[in-house]
């Protein structure tokens, strides 16, 4: 009987500072800088003991149901801590404020235990006895805890199902109090049937310990999930809510099915249609065959090349129905390739001259997209460009990202193309840009394929048009050793998502 | 928030997973008859076999780094075939020689060139042979180095620049100014210039009286004490020179700082590093390059000098030694006077990653610094590749062993074997990138005894450095630490210098 009274000493002395050191590990690996977040972590833990200690004077009655009520809030709070912790980081901007709470809460609970506890026993034992056997347990389930959370726990376990195991202990205890001590208890049942449910609760947290993160990651699409993959480039998702479908690429939005239509007509049409007898045409990018669907418009293409990096997407959108209701199952059409590769190192192997050239990639958000946007790029893409060719660069908006759409157009006048900035309203999107490049002097054209739902002959040359609003910015060129747009876009996007 | 989600699901995946991988590697360029073992046999004055063959031959050079390699350069441009170019280990290229596995080539130490400012005209005459410069005047992009190119890791993040710039205070900012402002004034002097040689006319007393301090006595003189700027001149002085700044010559920290005035955002780098332009100066020179030949011995005779290398002797009218200066009064007959110059020892290595490991904040860069860490960091030889994708990545790392004495240090270099340096290196790294060790999959080491010269106080004037790299007689010395300042520069400076030379006094002999 002593011993395991003892043993519970033991157990939740372990669980307390398990708690303790999850947090300090979690703050360093997440904030970086571990002598700090131990540091703090510790500090911050101790005294909120001292204070869980302070309270237990407040607690006159019912000393045995009332240890039982902490133990399991110990649980719940300490056993989720982790889960917890990694999901406010992942999604919020007040881990720190949080994690914080989080130790103080847990602290104060866990400095309320042994002061309850040895009140409790303090019946059975003398004071002597007493305070040298609670102490002896309590350090030496620090020892077993300090030594445990590195060598086993973490490595093995990891950190969401550590705390968790230790949730449970701290449960397993209540229960097993309730036992102990039933005589002090009106109701056993009552404490026996919260102990379960917490028991639950956790055990069910353990099983699906892996997958947190992902039914986190689906609660950021407000849609109906119908597609999702990730391949070894992006995650790709698509969503549809009523008739709409929207497709992501790593969270970004590529289109909406509602009116993806101005976008690509816009894209293809201004310069295809100006391009007399255009037989060879490129497309970089835009795997999902929307550009190509629009191209395949013009009866006098003889083939048209598609390089797209993920070999996932190019596949899905060949084969997915609903995808090839929305591209018409353009990638089937036998005029069509389909070469999936990284598009610069391909550009350089490929000796073909094309007619027309659609370069529909991401926008420019980091270093690795931003090479595709740059002078060398553009230069050797002139060379693959025919003499009466044409080019078209998706360019990002030129009302949210001003500096960059100019940029793109000033990197792609660097590279030896006379250029022809455009732009049109696509509303999932707001005002969206491009750049036409062309080796020779150009013309809008005066006729446009039939059946196009928002560009006609008579509004083409209006595109052309820039307000006041939209009017050029200067801006350096983007090169690869100098990547200015990298950087404009990163200005100019963080200003209007903040 | 894309970025601190897929961190946090990374971080929550990796706690789950950790094993440490099985990591493969060894050191490089230590099979018997290379590297350090031959450079013992050479100072311990072994036994080698008689020659077999005896060949007549206007020049010969001994070496084949870039020094060597660039008087082949010059020898050959000039229209002058009948030398031989003979080079110890199996590749040339000394400390420009690079390697290449699956995933990327890679360089063994040099592995970049700033972009020469126009004051430098050999080295703009080879960009130009090269390509790297058009006619127009302006420099290829595909070889600058791409953005992003510089990040430090400093309390617990990575910053953009290597320069100190979080956590700085009004008066480290203060410090920094008086520093650029001390610096703009040397460069503005014409003292400091690349090749070094070129400026030595220029230098008052005030300035030759810097080659009596150190670095780090200057800095107390100037009362610079910012500890960020103090650790960013001393990771420069390490970088470049293997040379703490409480070590250093001031004259050479000052002149690392003041000798250029690029004209356009460099440096110029490749995957393979500066192995890059040894293979294309390779593939015009190859035909005078004979490697595997050890130099054991050059012999005065009445006229010109014996040449012995494995089984053959040259008989050479003149000599260009663009080996490592320190080695000549090993292989010279007679002797020159002992070279006062020690010599860095330095650890290069090259980590082969099956994955990146998790990156939070700045993109990965060219350089990759880590703030207060005994070594240099990584440079990404994949950095220039023109993918947007790179599933798998070569690292090459760099530690000048720089702490107190050199023999200690190569002591320490020599004494660890190869799981003692990899849990060394694995170590540093971890305190950046916590995943390291499950995406290393191989890990070789190259370590190089006698790196390049220490210019220690006293080094830059020391009247044997000057005397040695003046030429004289028919043994003319041309390696680059003849300038004790290890630089491509000034490598191919001292190798065209002694060639030109070479060249001038043939004829003049041809014509007597
Ligand atoms: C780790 C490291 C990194 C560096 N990084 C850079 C950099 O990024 N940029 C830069 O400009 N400089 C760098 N340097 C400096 C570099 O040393 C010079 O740029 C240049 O490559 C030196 O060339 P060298 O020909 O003068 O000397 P070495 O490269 O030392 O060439 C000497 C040659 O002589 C050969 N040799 C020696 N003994 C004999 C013998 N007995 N017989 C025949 N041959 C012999 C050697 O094998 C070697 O090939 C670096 C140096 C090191 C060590």
């Amino acid at each position: 009987m002593t011993v395991v009274l003892f043993l519970s000493v033991f157990l939740i002395a372990a669980c307390g500072l398990i708690y303790e050191l999850i947090a300090g590990t979690l703050a360093s690996y997440l904030l970086g800088d571990s002598v700090l977040q131990f540091s703090t972590i510790i500090g911050s833990y101790l005294f909120a003991m001292g204070i869980g200690s302070w309270l237990s004077r407040f607690i006159d009655r019912a000393l045995v149901s009332r240890f039982i009520t902490i133990e399991l809030m110990v649980g719940l709070l300490g056993g989720f801590s982790s889960t917890i912790l990694f999901l406010a980081f992942a999604y919020t901007t007040g881990f720190r404020v949080l994690l914080y709470s989080l130790v103080l809460a847990i602290g104060i609970l866990v400095g309320l235990e042994i002061p309850l506890l040895m009140r409790i026993l303090k019946e059975r034992f003398g004071f002597k006895e007493l305070v040298a056997n609670v102490l002896t347990f309590d350090y030496l389930g620090a020892l077993g805890a300090s030594l445990l959370f590195p060598l086993l726990l973490v490595p093995k376990l990891g950190l969401v199902r550590s705390a968790i195991l230790f949730g449970l202990i701290n449960a397993g205890v209540a229960l097993w109090s309730t036992f102990l001590f039933r005589r002090h208890l009106p109701s056993p049942l009552i404490q026996r049937a919260a102990c379960a449910a917490v028991v639950l609760v956790l055990a069910g947290g353990m099983a699906v310990a892996d997958h947190i993160t992902d039914t986190a990651d689906s609660a950021l699409y407000a849609d109906e999930v119908i597609l999702a993959k990730t391949t070894p480039y992006q995650r790709i998702v698509l969503t549809k809510w009523k008739q709409d479908y929207r497709l992501y690429l790593n969270s970004h939005l590529q289109f909406s099915s509602r009116d993806e239509y101005r976008y690509h007509e816009t894209l293809v049409h201004p310069g295809l249609a100006s391009v007399a007898g255009a037989r060879r045409a490129l497309v970089l990018g835009g795997g999902d065959g929307l550009a190509v669907r629009e191209m395949l418009k013009y009866p006098g293409l003889e083939s048209i090349t598609l390089v797209d990096l993920d070999p996932e997407m190019t596949r899905q959108f060949s084969t997915h129905p609903l995808l090839l209701e929305l591209n018409a199952a353009a990638l089937k059409n036998a005029k069509v390739h389909i070469v999936n590769a990284d598009a610069f190192p391909w550009l350089e192997r490929d000796n073909g001259v094309y007619d027309f050239v659609v370069v529909d990639f991401p926008d420019p958000n980091n270093y690795s997209l931003g090479k595709l946007y740059t002078t060398a790029f553009y230069r050797l893409l002139r060379h693959h460009v025919a003499e009466n060719g044409a080019v078209v660069v998706q360019s990002t908006s030129p009302m949210f990202a001003r500096k960059s759409f100019w940029c793109i157009n000033e990197t792609l006048k660097q590279a030896g193309f006379k250029t022809f900035p455009y732009h049109a309203y696509v509303p999932s999107f707001g005002e969206w840009g491009y750049v036409l490049g062309t080796r020779r002097d150009w013309q809008p054209p005066t006729a446009l394929p039939t059946g196009l739902r928002f560009l006609t002959a008579g509004n083409v040359r209006s595109l052309f048009d820039f307000p006041p609003d939209l009017a050029p910015v200067p801006a350096e060129p983007n090169r690869l050793n100098d990547q200015t747009l990298v950087r404009y876009y990163d200005q100019e996007w963080r200003e209007i998502v903040r | 928030m894309p970025t601190r989600r897929e961190f946090g699901a990374t971080a929550l995946a990796g706690l789950t997973a950790k094993a440490d991988r099985k990591l493969e590697g060894a050191f490089v360029f230590e099979a018997p008859g290379q590297g350090v073992e031959a450079g013992h046999r050479l100072r311990d004055h072994a036994r080698f076999a008689a020659p077999a063959r005896r060949v007549r031959i206007p020049a010969v050079i001994v070496g084949g780094g870039v020094a060597g390699l660039s008087a082949a350069w010059h020898f050959d441009r000039r229209g002058f075939r009948d030398f031989v170019l003979l080079e110890l280990e199996q590749q040339a290229g000394g400390n420009a020689r690079s390697g290449e596995n699956a995933v990327s080539a890679y360089p063994w130490a040099a592995h970049y060139l700033p972009v020469p400012d126009k004051r430098q005209p050999l080295v703009h005459e080879l960009c130009r042979e090269l390509g790297l410069l058009h006619d127009d005047g302006t420099w290829d992009e595909r070889w600058l180095c791409h953005s992003p190119q510089e990040r430090l890791f400093i309390h617990g993040r990575w910053q953009e620049g290597i320069e100190p710039l979080v956590g700085l205070t009004k008066a480290d900012a203060a410090q920094y100014a008086h520093f650029e402002e001390r610096i703009a004034g040397f460069r503005l002097s014409g003292a400091f210039r690349i090749p070094m040689e070129a400026g030595l006319a220029q230098n008052t007393a005030a300035h030759r009286a810097l080659d009596g301090v150190t670095m780090g006595e200057w800095m107390r003189r100037e009362g610079l004490y910012s500890p960020y700027l103090k650790w960013f001149i001393d990771y420069s002085t390490r970088d470049d020179y293997g040379t703490r700044a409480a070590d250093i010559s001031a004259w050479a920290g000052l002149h690392y700082f003041a000798a250029r005035a690029p004209e356009e955002k460099g440096p110029l780098t490749w995957p393979e590093g500066n192995g890059w332009i040894v293979k294309r100066l390779l593939a015009k020179l190859g035909r005078y390059v004979r490697t595997g030949a050890m130099v054991h011995r050059i012999q005065r005779q009445r006229r010109g000098w014996l040449v012995f290398t494995g089984d053959t002797v040259y008989e050479a009218d003149f000599v260009v030694y663009a080996a490592p200066t320190h080695f000549a009064s090993w292989l010279i007959d007679p002797p020159p006077p002992r070279w006062p110059i020690d010599s860095a020892p330095w650890l290069t290595a090259n980590l082969t990653l099956d994955r990146w490991p998790a990156n939070h904040g700045v993109e990965f860069c060219w350089d990759n610094v880590i703030y207060n860490s005994p070594s240099l960091g990584y440079v990404i030889a994949t950095h220039q590749n023109l993918n947007t994708r790179q599933d798998k990545t070569v690292w090459t790392y760099y530690w000048a062993l720089a702490d107190g004495r050199a023999a200690d240090q190569r002591r320490i270099l020599l004494g660890g074997d190869w799981n003692w340096w990899k849990e060394k290196i694995l170590t540093d790294l971890e305190r950046a990138h916590p995943d390291i060790r499950r995406c290393v999959s191989r890990l070789d080491i190259f370590r190089i005894g006698h790196a390049m010269p220490r210019p220690v106080p006293g080094a830059i004037f020391h009247p044997e450095r000057i005397a040695r790299a003046r030429h004289q007689g028919s043994l003319v010395y041309a390696n680059c630490d003849l300038s004790a300042l290890s630089l491509f520069e000034e490598a191919q400076y001292r190798g065209v210098s002694a060639a030109d030379y070479v060249l001038r006094n043939a004829s003049s002999t041809a014509t007597r």
